[in-house]
């Protein structure tokens, strides 16, 4: 039998996730006098895809760029921080707050200016202002989980969310597993509201060496988890069928673009785009990677590839600025590994990939409150649908959802969780995985889900009704077998059991999601239907999957003020 | 495989493990032993070699995760 934690953890907001968005979000909501816990699923002094550090903010700073924040709104809207998926008064909520959060930080002892002043270097297109502050994030992780425990924010590392409880249409706690000892315990949580902080879904897709699962650009960690939780909770998510692709070193796949300054180049150097005027600086670079990412595997396929990251024609100094801002970036071993293996940028051009999809910024639908469709059920970050950011996006709405849920637990009273059906499935599910003394090792089919998904629901090659109809069984039939069959040796398995579930149903709701859309747009191509639906320009596509396990779709006009 | 523990510097407090986004370390309680438990699941992130309060790790970068390098073609 699992073993089950005997008293009821409880707290006004539990924060799932305690990444970048997490943290903000306690900070907010403890320091606005809530009782908050955070559960997260490592430890997050290193954790999610902050880990390390990150190094570029997306940020208005009217002192800066202006008073005309407009013009900020719609610039944004052109780097890899907008584009077609977001609402459009998202971005000015997002850009109103991002001064704030920068000053913030710093008073926590970020690096929010290395150099003294405030820089504001690439990803953007040539001609537009800058607005990607450029900082040292190495210690971003550190200062912020001091900041959220001096708000008096209680952290639980190494435990786990698997399930959101609601009753009476409202949240009213969760289910976790804590997995800090070699056995798993069961933990169960009452609270009167939860943010879903759970990042990207890695690991849904195959990547350019699908043997090594987890050299991959986002934390392997972030498995769709929170995507999967909002679902089952029954929450909306948005656009989950377009698929999001990413690009970066081809085999070595740590972060991504980044802060590469080079040319995607062909064999012969030259560049692809006509986005790069003269030489590539540390200021203006080439944002070909970051607006065309999958331009890798397109000019495989259209035979003009491959296409290189080219940094032959930097001087030394921009190379040795690349090496301190990959080292702010959290992706350090990229030189590390340069300098083990003799490897000189100078000389040698890095071929590049394009990433398959990891459903980033495709998932929760949220308002300018940082709400779900679910009441109490906030959500920040990756996982969001309608938001982009990144960075910035995850800091920006955790801070809005902790400050509008520390008002609303102040409306409502707790609820008893402990007679909700959903607590007995899962401690007979939880007990039939870890007494099993035979049976599949999470590995199995982890690989089959990436198989399927890359098959069946194809992000980077086209779809269509049948292949969405036979992996949408074949899922199940996974599904079901992973009930029946996976086996846990220890509390590290047992967490790699439950992601695959969780994967699992989010494989599936991409299915039926790309499936309902009837033509081809962005990378969601159709051989069945070719053409874009004008009438579906601008319209993003809601699901949610209601209590009989019935998904629900419809399509709303994008938000374009 | 990664991350590669130097045991000479190594004095197993086990904060590596504590913090790994992965939880590919585990720290050996018994054994006083710190051990790269699940190396396939390394991230090579490097937050255990930053934090090592010893210094006592380094980094092994598989052939898994080759970097793809060539020179450009001045012919062309
Ligand atoms: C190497 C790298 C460099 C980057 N650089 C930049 C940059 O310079 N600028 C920028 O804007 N963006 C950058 N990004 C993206 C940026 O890091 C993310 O947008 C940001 O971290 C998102 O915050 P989040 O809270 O959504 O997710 P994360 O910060 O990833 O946090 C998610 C957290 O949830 C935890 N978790 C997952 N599942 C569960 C569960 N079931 N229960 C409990 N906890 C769980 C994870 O362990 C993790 O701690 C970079 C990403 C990477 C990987």
């Amino acid at each position: 039998m699992i073993k089950v934690k005997n008293e009821i953890v409880q707290c006004d907001f539990l924060v799932v996730g305690g990444g970048m968005g997490g943290l903000e979000a306690a900070i907010a909501a403890a320091g606005a006098g809530a009782n908050v816990v955070i559960a997260e699923k490592h430890n997050t002094l290193r954790s999610g895809c902050g880990a390390n550090g990150n190094d570029h903010f997306v940020c208005y700073i009217p002192e800066r760029h202006g008073d005309d924040i407009e013009l900020a709104v719609r610039e944004v809207g052109n780097t890899l921080d907008g584009g077609p998926w977001v609402d459009v008064d998202m971005t000015r909520v997002l850009l109103r707050h991002t001064k704030e959060v920068v000053e913030r930080w710093e008073s926590y002892g970020i690096n929010m200016r290395p150099t003294g002043k405030y820089v504001f270097e690439g990803h953007s297109l040539p001609g537009q202002q800058l607005y990607h502050l450029k900082f040292d994030g190495k210690k971003q992780k550190s200062c912020l989980t001091k900041a959220a425990k001096d708000a008096g924010a209680h952290i639980m590392n190494h435990l786990l969310i698997n399930e959101i409880l609601v009753k009476d249409g409202r949240v009213a706690g969760a289910i976790g597993v804590d997995v800090s000892e070699e056995e798993p315990e069961m933990v169960l949580f009452q609270c009167k509201a939860a943010i879903l902080c759970a990042g990207l879904a890695m690991r849904l897709y195959p990547q350019q060496n699908p043997t090594y699962m987890f050299n991959i650009p986002g934390c392997p960690a972030d498995v769709g988890s929170g995507h999967a939780m909002a679902l089952r909770a029954g929450a909306k998510l948005v656009n989950i069928d377009i698929p999001n692709v990413h690009a970066g070193p081809k085999y070595f796949m740590r972060g991504g673009k980044g802060t590469w300054i080079g040319i995607s180049s062909t064999i012969d150097g030259k560049p692809v785009t006509p986005y790069v005027v003269g030489k590539p600086s540390r200021a203006t670079g080439d944002v070909t990677a970051d607006v065309w990412p999958s331009v890798y595997f397109d000019k495989m396929m259209d035979g003009s590839g491959p296409v290189f990251m080219n940094c032959t024609d930097l001087d030394n100094e921009d190379v040795e600025y690349m090496r301190w801002a990959f080292e702010s970036e959290g992706i350090s071993s990229i030189f590390d590994y340069f300098d083990q293996r003799g490897i000189d940028i100078r000389k040698d051009m890095i071929e590049f990939g394009a990433y398959n999809s990891d459903l980033n910024n495709t998932g929760v639908e949220i308002n300018e409150r940082a709400e779900s469709s679910l009441r109490g059920l906030y959500a920040a970050g990756n996982q969001v649908g309608n938001v982009r950011g990144n960075l910035a996006g995850a800091a920006v709405f955790g801070m809005i959802a902790g400050r509008s849920a520390a008002e609303y637990v102040k409306t409502v009273e707790h609820q008893e969780v402990s007679d909700l059906p959903v607590i007995a499935e899962k401690e007979k599910l939880f007990s039939a995985i870890w007494d099993r003394e035979e049976g599949a090792h999470w590995k199995e089919p982890a690989s089959t889900l990436q198989q399927i998904m890359n098959d069946y629901i194809p992000a980077m090659t086209p779809r269509t009704e049948n292949l969405f109809r036979v992996g949408i069984k074949y899922l199940n039939d996974l599904k079901k077998l992973c009930h029946e069959e996976m086996v846990a040796e220890n509390s590290h398995e047992f967490m790699r059991c439950l992601e695959v579930l969780d994967q699992i149903d989010i494989g599936e709701a991409v299915a039926v999601t790309g499936r309902h859309r009837k033509e081809s747009r962005g990378r969601h191509q159709r051989l069945d239907y070719k053409f874009t639906d004008l009438t579906l320009n601008n319209k993003f596509m809601r699901v949610h999957k209601d209590a009989d396990g019935t998904f629900h779709m419809e399509y709303r006009p994008r938000r374009m003020k | 495989m990664p991350p590669i523990i130097n045991r000479k510097k190594c004095i197993a407090c086990g904060y590596c493990a504590e913090i790994c986004p992965v939880d590919c370390l585990k720290l050996d309680k018994k054994a006083k032993k710190l051990i790269v438990r699940y190396p396939d699941e390394c991230w090579h992130c490097g937050a255990c070699k930053t934090d090592c309060p010893q210094g006592a790790i380094t980094m092994r970068y598989p052939l898994s995760h080759m970097m793809l390098a060539f020179p450009p073609d001045k012919e062309m």
